[in-house]
């Protein structure tokens, strides 16, 4: 047993005086060997030491502050004739420095500008050899980029998960070309043409949208989409050999130059996609778009019953994007001069649904950037070859795998994850032996007791350190009277116990020998015997009772 | 054109498209995995068969097997790329789909820079012999892709009657999430599900090829064709996807006898949206509880 009892810190055994020998003091030791007692401030040092490894940087607040003082504090750039703020600003008093500052909390109006700007003055920028591949890219970005905010509309605010989007587009511009070649109709007739045509179609697949959800009806659209394909592909009225039906009015004058007829409808289809994003802010961002975020896919019960008529802002919605991606049919009818019959394939879908899906569903920044990506990839890195769509399926597969919801989710995503790591990381710092735990912390109302288990705890800690043989020899030698500091401290630990359990010597008759016991420490409740053993003297006995209490102490 | 012709030829198709559909259903009900990449299975399948009847000369048993288990691969692969990793994240149905649709997108231009766009024909795997009953011709391609379709179904459904893998994934279909607990696991289970509904489009491409050839994107119209029988059907139920195979069939050879070829999609989508307005979730689906994930 003596071998075993050995503390962690023991410090330098000495010999250690009784500075109360020299009156020959009754009972105590005169001279005894002992350890030094270490500082009782390291043992709280190391357990309350912050052991994660920490870096330099702080966590920053990147938001753009600038210094305002008096009224201007509360100056702010308007709409015109509206109240309604150009840019979310918050006044606000610095904390340390008390001056009076702004800060921009909603920061994407001014990237969206930035991006369209740079969309603006991207032509002056092409390389030379490369302006006609970019300018037709930039045009095809330009619609695509509209019918995908519009889609993105239908499937993220709207939740109908639809894939007929490029056909309400196709069907709209098959008809306004075929109207135009036929009846001769100007070029400005077509777009609105092309939205009448939008709603009736829309009107049409609007009707089973009203009772399936969810997937159901995205197979049926798909279906859809496909059926749109095979008649306008074997009907006789549109072209069925040429690949497409052309020949349609257009606003671009064949006799103008090339470049001319490129900028012309660089400019237009970007025009498009500004209007397709004021849609997607009036109707998203407004009332109706409130109301849809309240009843999202499979929790439509609590919304109705809050009294949300969610069918009606679906139906809504869907039919408001309807005419727009009618729109913007006849838009293209007018812009090519006709349509092919590539709108309405398979491939077009998948790359549409590429482009919603590497940007994110329900956004439209996130519907530009994934037709952005794609676009490049598919029209203007056209020397790969069919690698390309391959590279495509590639960043399709990859977002999907490790995104939950595109490129404008990453943010949320890696917060969620950041949280959960700090969460682990947290609980791997933890030190339980004896201390509350947070979640025991939080229901103990008496929070005294808290500290008082702290403090217990490295007062063991620390009392265990320096248990070993010399102070069980000099204890053994001399149960009672002046001890060596480590003694005397760990002596007074035992003694200070809470009387329940706490160990007392009970001597069997007036001549008998002692027993160890432990009192009930509450009324009418007998002691209960600890051990058989029996001890010829008090002094054993006490040296049994140090014994059990230093054994508890080094199990703890 | 003569009826019998008609409806012996809407049977015919009806068995190929029905034998995808019962694939999408059962992938859907146990998986909760809508699959749109069965359309580069079938040509994945199709091509398999056609390189080892390359190799084969042509052995009819040789080729089908080649093309079951193509498929079944085509299915493995499908299932361990997407499902496998997605199965337990959030979004799973609509990341799931997408990831199907990607496969479907790199897997054809893979199979179409490999094989050229050239379609490729398959040696005819029944001989060619006929059968008269009365006025009614039956050739042996017809009778041969009847009997095998009806022969694949009724193997794949005993096989999930009897055997402990179709217990547990008849298990997975009535509630996944207590079958996970129970101690079926989901991702085995759904090899054995992707491995048995690719072999089940790999037979349906063998047996279309009969009739038309092989080409990249020749899956398209089945993957199409398929999806439509299993919604009207009612996803998740074999016998629908039965019952709705033989309803579209019959509209198709109707259609195509009284109205004209070109009529066939829109009458056949009429169908369907009336049936899923009447039914929304088809004609034997499952409810919605039944599959919450």
């Amino acid at each position: 047993m003596m071998d075993t009892i050995q503390g962690q810190i023991t410090g330098e055994p000495y010999v250690w005086r009784n500075p109360l020998a020299v009156w020959d003091s009754k009972g105590g030791n005169h001279e005894v060997l002992t350890v030094r007692v270490p500082n009782p401030n390291s043992i709280w040092r190391e357990n309350t030491a912050y052991k994660a490894k920490t870096y330099k940087v702080g966590r920053l607040k990147h938001y753009v502050i600038w210094p305002a003082n008096g009224e201007r504090l509360w100056q702010r750039w308007r709409w015109w004739p509206t109240r309604r703020n150009l840019l979310h600003i918050k006044g606000q008093y610095n904390r340390k420095t008390l001056k009076a500052e702004k800060e921009i909390i909603d920061r994407r109006p001014i990237y969206w500008a930035i991006c369209l700007l740079a969309l603006v003055l991207a032509p002056m920028f092409f390389p030379v050899g490369l302006e006609n591949t970019l300018l037709t890219a930039g045009v095809i970005f330009g619609v695509f980029a509209a019918i995908n905010v519009c889609w993105t509309l239908i499937v993220g605010t709207a939740s109908i998960f639809s894939l007929a989007t490029y056909a309400v587009v196709g069907v709209a511009a098959f008809i306004t070309s075929y109207m135009s070649i036929k009846l001769g109709l100007p070029w400005w007739c077509l777009p609105p043409i092309g939205a009448a045509i939008g709603l009736a179609f829309g009107a049409i697949i609007a009707l089973p949208a009203l009772r399936l959800d969810g997937f159901y009806y995205a197979l049926l659209t798909l279906g859809l989409n496909e059926l749109c394909r095979v008649y306008f592909t074997t009907s006789k009225e549109f072209g069925a050999a040429s690949g497409g039906l052309y020949g349609a009015d257009s606003f671009i004058s064949n006799a103008w130059s090339p470049y001319a007829q490129s900028l012309v409808s660089y400019y237009s289809a970007f025009g498009l996609l500004v209007a397709a994003l004021f849609l997607f802010r009036f109707t998203s961002g407004k009332r109706i778009g409130r109301i849809l975020k309240m009843a999202p896919e499979k929790r439509e019960a609590f919304a109705q019953a809050t009294g949300v008529d969610y069918r009606r802002a679906r139906v809504t919605i869907f039919l408001l994007t309807s005419v727009a991606l009618g729109l913007i049919g006849g838009f293209y009818t007018a812009l090519y001069r006709g349509v092919a019959f590539s709108i309405f394939g398979f491939d077009t879908v998948l790359l549409g649904l590429a482009m919603l899906t590497i940007g994110g569903i329900g956004k439209a920044e996130g519907a530009v950037a994934g037709t952005l990506i794609v676009v490049v990839l598919d029209k203007v890195l056209i020397e790969l070859g069919p690698i390309r769509h391959i590279i495509i399926g590639g960043i399709m597969m990859t977002v999907v795998l490790f995104l939950n919801n595109g490129l404008y989710g990453m943010k949320r995503q890696f917060w969620a994850w950041r949280d959960k790591k700090r969460g682990e990381w947290r609980s791997t710092r933890t030190e339980k032996g004896g201390e509350a735990l947070p979640e025991e912390a939080t229901e103990t109302d008496n929070k005294d007791l808290l500290y008082f288990r702290r403090f217990d705890k490295n007062q063991r800690d620390y009392l265990r350190g320096f248990i070993c043989n010399e102070i069980i020899e000099e204890h053994k030698a001399k149960p009672l009277g002046q001890h060596s500091e480590a003694l005397e401290r760990v002596l007074l630990y035992f003694r200070r116990a809470p009387m329940d359990d706490k160990y007392a010597i009970h001597r069997l008759g007036p001549n008998g020998l002692y027993r160890i016991i432990a009192v009930a420490g509450r009324r009418g409740i007998s002691p209960r015997v600890v051990e058989d053993k029996e001890y010829g003297t008090i002094e054993e006995a006490y040296h049994g009772v140090f014994m059990r209490r230093v054994h508890d102490l080094l199990e703890s | 054109m003569d009826i019998t012709f008609i409806l012996t030829n809407a049977l015919v198709v009806a068995c190929i498209y029905g034998l995808v559909a019962v694939a999408i259903s059962i992938t859907w009900s146990s998986l909760g995995l809508i699959n749109l990449a069965y359309g580069f299975v079938f040509s994945f399948a199709g091509y398999g068969a056609w390189l080892v009847s390359g190799l084969t000369g042509g052995n009819p048993l040789m080729v089908a097997a080649a093309g079951i288990l193509v498929g079944a691969l085509g299915g493995i692969i499908i299932c361990l790329v997407v499902f496998i990793p997605l199965h337990d994240k959030p979004n799973f149905t609509i990341r799931g789909m997408t990831g199907t649709l990607a496969i479907s997108l790199v897997g054809s231009q893979v199979l179409l820079w490999q094989f050229g766009p050239r379609a490729k024909p398959l040696p005819e795997l029944f001989g060619f012999w006929k059968v008269s009953l009365g006025d009614i011709v039956l050739t042996s391609d017809k009778i041969g892709i009847v009997a095998c379709s009806i022969l694949m179904l009724a193997v794949v459904l005993v096989w999930m009657k009897s055997s402990r893998r179709g217990l547990e994934i008849r298990a997975m279909m009535m509630n996944p999430h207590a079958a996970s607990i129970v101690g079926i696991g989901i991702r085995s289970t759904g090899l054995y599900v992707m491995a048995i509904t690719g072999a089940m489009a790999g037979l349906a491409s063998i047996l279309l090829s009969q009739t038309y050839y092989i080409a990249p994107f020749s899956g398209l119209t089945p993957l199409i064709k398929g999806v439509s029988i299993a919604l009207c059907g009612g996803l998740g139920s074999v016998q629908g996807a039965v019952i709705a195979a033989v309803i579209l069939g019959f509209v198709e050879a109707l259609t195509s006898r009284f109205l004209g070829g070109q009529y066939v999609l829109i009458t056949q989508f009429l169908v369907i949206i009336t049936i899923l307005i009447i039914r929304p979730r088809g004609i034997s689906g499952l409810l919605d509880k039944a599959r919450e994930q």
